[in-house]
């Protein structure tokens, strides 16, 4: 199988830039996203959610805004009807419970992570990352310079999906904004 | 004035001395320092010449609503006009400048214009438009266009760098349940006991040091650092050197951070500001008060600042501004001011407007040793470039007399004190005249916001602080209950009440008195605007341009306004005050774009082939946020020469472009079909699996939204194209239809524009050059494949892929799509077989060419005003079934004969050309909006002569034997121009099929 090529190939330098010390913030692409949406009916909402929850191993099934991580994999609710499963297999379902989709290509997923991320990310992205507010495991939709973004807070820092083709630009303002933190390219 | 630094006392750090240049004069100063405090120390007086008259100004506050000193800090591309030296810290090399003045502010040429003052009187620029008295008077402008520049050049302030601001700015966005505004006893007071009852806080303080106020207190810096401290300990967020520059709706607060303003070197990873959009639930407003001057002749004389100013410089900076200083007053808050230098060894004489003070204040000056004159008030300001002397008068009935003169080096004025209002003015709050306590009030606000302290008319400290901790019980209520309404705070008291006194004129004196010094505007400017029969504030503003300037008129609106009413025979309430807006203090351009500059002034859109079309030669282009290749020179080509070789070549052997940028939508679901068949005009209910059909969609009102394909994949999966333009537009279409109208119909939509990378490959050989790449090549083959089938199979490596055989060149051509990811692998495999069959890569422009041979519609020609038979493909309408737009295409209107339509136009003498955007007329009449226009232009190569697409009146039809023009007045002129079909080449389509 050939390679994939990360939309981020041409501009991600590994290493540290900006403030000296240690670095606040972690910028890390993680690549070879798998990523299959699953979309449920209003009337099968709870048939779908048992599938997803299997898909990934777990006794409960993330509620809207929500996500749950296991060994298996992520299921994050990324809208009233939709999921989102990272990591693991599509589970099948017929059309009158569900639909799956792959995006797999369709979002660059970068991990910021370090004491300083929460901060760096609220320099572009007006959501409230209050730690008491936006807790491990919350997902939401938001904006970068008008671009939608999913974020999911996981327990090692922030997951950001950014749609493929806006990846580089976005990255070249995360990477500006983070120096100031002191950044590390991971 | 004779500054001078005390050896002790004050904010400043004396271990950190630093040099900065004025004028290119080396100087010192100390860390803590503003530039006006060290320029003063040093004895400057004259910090800038003024707008009209040229004349000395210095320093005439110690805050943001300085209107004398106003400089130019940096050089070159960091220069910074009419910054305030007030608010400017100091810092090591800090290089500042006067500025309106030639060769310097201490000898101004400019200071002529001063002679010829009653010629720029209120008025005086828009006069002039009358034209130059008398040889033009009231009879046009014609002498204007040149003297207008001379104007221009005398008048201003300071000028803006021409380079490219070299400094980065930053947005930032924040939350927060509170936000107090104002660091002086009630901000600190609120913060405190908010953050205690467990509430989110933010404190924001415009001064690069906090604590309001406090700091003009004398020895007040160990008790305040204890306050601060106490802050931080209950996690109060301070934020210094960030101005709250206005409110908004729902709890937005916009926040102006100088992160490096008052560094020397500022790393590189710093911006230079930044823009907070701050989301709070609750607002206390503790932004204090300004002091205001009072009119009196020469007001404007370096030495001449308020009384606030005086002790601010003397206990914050530990500078006495003088040695013989006059303190003219007409309330009480000047007393602890005059005592305070009186302390410092200065010789202090007190004018009191009013016939009484209290025991108190007479018992504080006997005890500094301070002389008081009741009924006593500055006349005139003595001294040509600075404070020497003043005249003073005495009350006289209801008016004033000239009283004898006094030596001096510094006259500090108090006129009383302005609530700042401004932030709750933003609000849409009508601030309410007090005349009591003669300043502007806001009653309560309908929003969480609170004022407290000074800001709601709260003068001494202690009922300060305990106005801050009230707040903070009703901001906790405000939070916790919706519905709850907080009153405003009462306002405080003077001991004695105030005199509204705004200026001080004796019958028949001739004075020069300003109210906003900063646009040289006087008080006889405002009795000559009422002259002229000005009466309403508002107007009064923008004629006299008092309050225009870049203090928002911080130090002179009240007096103006007092006056207006003075002329008008009416009381202030009656004649209001003008409204504030946002924002308090100037921002930067550069602040409110933040890092959206650039190359990141929209963001960018790439497809994955973009590093691999830059590496093939190929030159971009923008389409909407896409880049898009453009075309591909080879060696020496010009772009035409570029797109007609790569035409040319399509339609020979092979060749290959990127579209990835077409919009393409998941459709999905047991009512995919059900949906389709609704929102397309053309029959979908029976569009075979693995097949595509061309689908046109109308808006409600039945005209054409967009047009693209459409593959069946599934029984319940779709996989629809837009057109790179209108992607957006129609997702959010269908979702809105689904969610708002269809709420029943089981589909799910879902954007995989970003998911698939997409090829087009056009051309008589382009099967043979699928087959080479593809892992099965019988999947492809004409049976297997035909016109208008769709496949999904695998490229060779394994990649999946959907290739569908439609075509837009008007050439057997196919478009294949693969995960993004694997693009380029995909197109560099694509092209290693294209290459040696001498196919070519093409872009955009070559793309168009085609196009328009064939006479498809794009963007250009589905422009929002085009029905379906417009275009020319009304025949696939379907009369059999109800769907979007299909009612009401069938309006009169959008069924005449004689709309325009879609046509094909070729110049008559073939070597002629001609550009879109031309009218299109019938010969004898070229003239108005003619009979149609022209949408697309390009060289035909398989024509061999310049071809168009356009609209005209009835279609080609109509005009087989009249002749047309293609009118373009402001660039070509006219060209004779044939009107054929629109299908300009291969009309029957032979080529797609074979």
């Amino acid at each position: 199988m050939a390679k994939r090529q990360s939309a981020l190939a041409s501009v991600y330098h590994r290493g540290i830039s900006g403030r000296p010390g240690e670095p606040g913030v972690r910028l890390e692409e993680l690549p070879d996203l798998n990523l299959v949406q699953v979309g449920a009916w209003p009337d099968t909402l709870e048939t779908a959610g048992t599938q997803v929850a299997q898909a990934i191993a777990s006794d409960t099934v993330p509620g809207p805004g929500r996500g749950i991580s296991t060994e298996q994999g992520t299921a994050l609710r990324v809208e009233a009807l939709k999921w989102w499963l990272l990591d693991t297999g599509a589970p099948s379902l017929d059309s009158d419970t569900g639909v799956t989709l792959d995006l797999s290509h369709s979002r660059t997923r970068i991990l910021i992570s370090g004491p300083e991320a929460a901060v760096c990310l609220n320099r572009l992205l007006p959501l409230d990352l209050h730690p008491d507010r936006f807790v491990i495991n919350q997902v939401a939709s938001g904006g970068i310079h008008h671009v939608g973004v999913t974020l999911w807070r996981s327990d090692v820092g922030y997951e950001l999906f950014i749609p493929r083709g806006f990846a580089e630009s976005l990255w070249e303002l995360l990477v500006e904004t983070a120096e100031q933190f002191g950044l590390e390219i991971v | 004035m004779t500054a001078q630094r005390l050896p002790k006392g004050g904010h400043i750090d004396r271990t950190r001395p630093l040099t900065f240049s004025w004028d290119g004069t080396p100087m010192s100063g100390y860390a803590g320092d503003t530039l006006a405090s060290a320029l003063m120390a040093n004895g400057e007086q004259i910090l800038g010449r003024s707008f009209k008259y040229h004349r000395p100004r210095g320093i005439m506050s110690a805050g943001v609503e300085e209107s004398g000193a106003l400089v130019t800090v940096g050089q070159g591309a960091k220069q910074d006009a009419n910054v305030r030296a007030t608010t400017q810290p100091l810092y090591q090399g800090l290089v500042a400048r006067g500025q309106n003045a030639w060769p310097s502010v201490r000898f101004d040429v400019g200071a002529i214009n001063s002679l010829f003052g009653r010629f720029f009187a209120a008025g005086f620029y828009y006069k002039t438009f009358m034209g130059l008295p008398p040889f033009e008077w009231g009879r046009g402008t014609g002498m204007w266009m040149r003297y207008e520049k001379i104007i221009r050049k005398a008048a201003g302030m300071g000028t803006a760098s021409r380079e490219p601001d070299p400094d980065h700015y930053e947005h930032a966005h924040g939350y927060c349940d509170l936000l107090v505004v104002g660091s002086g006893p009630a901000g600190r007071a609120t913060a405190l006991s908010a953050a205690n009852a467990g509430c989110d806080v933010i404190l924001v303080e415009q001064d690069a040091v906090l604590g309001g106020d406090s700091l003009n207190h004398p020895d007040s810096a160990a008790a305040l650092q204890e306050e601060l401290a106490a802050l931080a300990d209950c996690g109060v967020r301070v934020m210094a050197s960030t101005t709250a520059f206005g409110l908004y709706d729902n709890g937005v607060a916009g926040l102006l951070e100088r992160v490096t303003d008052h560094l020397t070197d500022p790393p590189s990873w710093l911006p230079r500001q930044r823009f907070w959009t701050l989301r709070t639930r609750a607002t206390v407003i503790a932004a204090g008060a300004l002091e205001r001057h009072v009119a009196f002749g020469n007001n404007d004389r370096p030495g001449v600042m308020t009384a606030n100013a005086g002790r601010a410089y003397l206990n914050r900076f530990a500078i006495r501004s003088g040695e013989s200083i006059v303190v003219a007053t007409n309330n009480d808050s000047a007393y602890t001011t005059a005592s305070d230098l009186a302390g410092s060894g200065a010789n202090v004489t007190v004018l009191d407007s009013r016939d009484v003070i209290p025991q108190s204040l007479r018992s504080l000056s006997e005890a500094a040793d301070i002389t008081v004159h009741l009924d006593s008030a500055p006349m005139q300001a003595l001294g040509g470039s600075a404070v020497s002397g003043l005249s003073m008068a005495c009350r006289q009935g209801n008016g004033w007399q000239a009283a004898g003169r006094t030596d001096c080096d510094l006259v500090l004025v108090s006129g009383g004190w302005s609530p700042v209002v401004n932030l709750l003015s933003h609000r849409g709050i009508k601030p309410v005249w007090h005349p009591e306590l003669a300043c502007f009030l806001a009653p309560a606000s309908d929003e969480p916001i609170l004022a407290v302290g000074s800001a709601a008319g709260i003068w001494d400290d202690p009922a300060c602080r305990e106005s801050g901790r009230k707040a903070a019980t009703e901001a906790l209520e405000l939070i916790r209950n919706p519905s709850y309404r907080a009153a405003a705070q009462p306002p405080g008291d003077w001991e004695c009440p105030i005199d509204p006194l705004y200026e001080v004129r004796p019958a028949q004196k001739k004075l020069k008195s300003f109210v906003d010094p900063q646009h040289d505007v006087t008080t006889d400017d405002i009795r000559l605007a009422h002259h002229e029969g000005f009466v309403s504030v508002e107007h009064l503003k923008r004629y006299t341009t008092l309050g225009m300037a870049t203090d928002q008129g911080k130090m002179g609106n009240i007096i103006g306004i007092a006056l207006m009413a003075d002329a008008l025979g009416k009381e202030i309430p009656e004649v209001g005050t003008t409204t504030f807006r946002p924002p308090y203090t100037p921002i930067s351009i550069g602040a409110l774009k933040g890092r959206n500059v650039g190359p990141h002034f929209r963001a960018l859109r790439r497809t994955p082939l973009h590093e691999w079309n830059l590496n093939a030669g190929g030159t971009m282009t923008m389409a909407g946020l896409w880049h898009r290749p453009w075309f591909f020179a080879r060696d020496g080509e010009t772009i035409s020469e570029a797109y007609v070789r790569e035409a040319e070549t399509v339609r020979r052997t092979a060749g290959l472009c990127d579209v990835t940028s077409l919009g393409k939508i998941a459709i999905q679901g047991p009512d995919a079909t059900e949906l389709l068949n609704r929102v397309y005009s053309n029959p979908f209910a029976k569009l075979a699996i693995g097949k595509t059909r061309y689908g046109i969609m109308l808006r409600d009102d039945g005209l054409v939204m967009d047009d693209g394909t459409t593959w069946r994949l599934s029984e319940n999966e779709y996989f629809m194209t837009t057109t790179t333009a209108h992607a957006a537009k129609v997702m959010a279409f269908l979702e809105e239809l689904l969610q708002t109208r269809w709420t029943d119909l089981k589909v799910h939509l879902t954007s995989v524009s970003e998911q698939w990378a997409g090829v087009a490959v056009a051309g008589p050989l382009s099967r043979q050059v699928l087959e080479a790449c593809v892992e099965q090549p019988t999947r492809v083959s004409d049976e297997a494949l035909p016109f208008m089938g769709v496949v999904e199979t695998t490229m060779r490596g394994g990649i999946p892929a959907r290739i569908a055989r439609i075509s837009f060149s008007g050439e057997r051509a196919f478009e294949v799509y693969v995960p993004s990811d694997f693009g380029p692998v995909v197109m560099q495999s694509l092209w290693d077989i294209a290459r040696p069959m001498d196919g070519c890569l093409y872009g955009l422009e070559a793309l168009g060419a085609l196009r328009i041979e064939k006479g498809h519609v794009t963007g250009a020609e589905l422009d929002g005003r085009v029905t379906i038979e417009d275009a020319g493909l009304g025949r696939m309408a379907s009369d059999k079934k109800s769907y979007i737009g299909s009612a009401l295409r069938k309006r009169p209107e959008m069924t005449k004969d004689d709309r325009p339509r879609l046509v094909g136009i070729f110049p008559k003498d073939r070597r002629e050309i001609f550009n879109a955007g031309s009218i299109l007329c019938a010969a004898d009449n070229v003239a108005g909006y003619g009979e149609g226009w022209i949408t697309a232009v390009t060289h035909s190569p398989a024509l061999g002569h310049w071809i168009g697409l356009g609209f005209i009146k009835g279609g080609h039809e109509a005009w087989q034997n009249q002749e047309a023009v293609c009118a373009d007045p402001v660039r070509k002129g006219n060209t004779a121009v044939e009107i054929v079909s629109p299908h300009m080449y291969d009309p029957k389509g032979e080529r797609m099929y074979g």
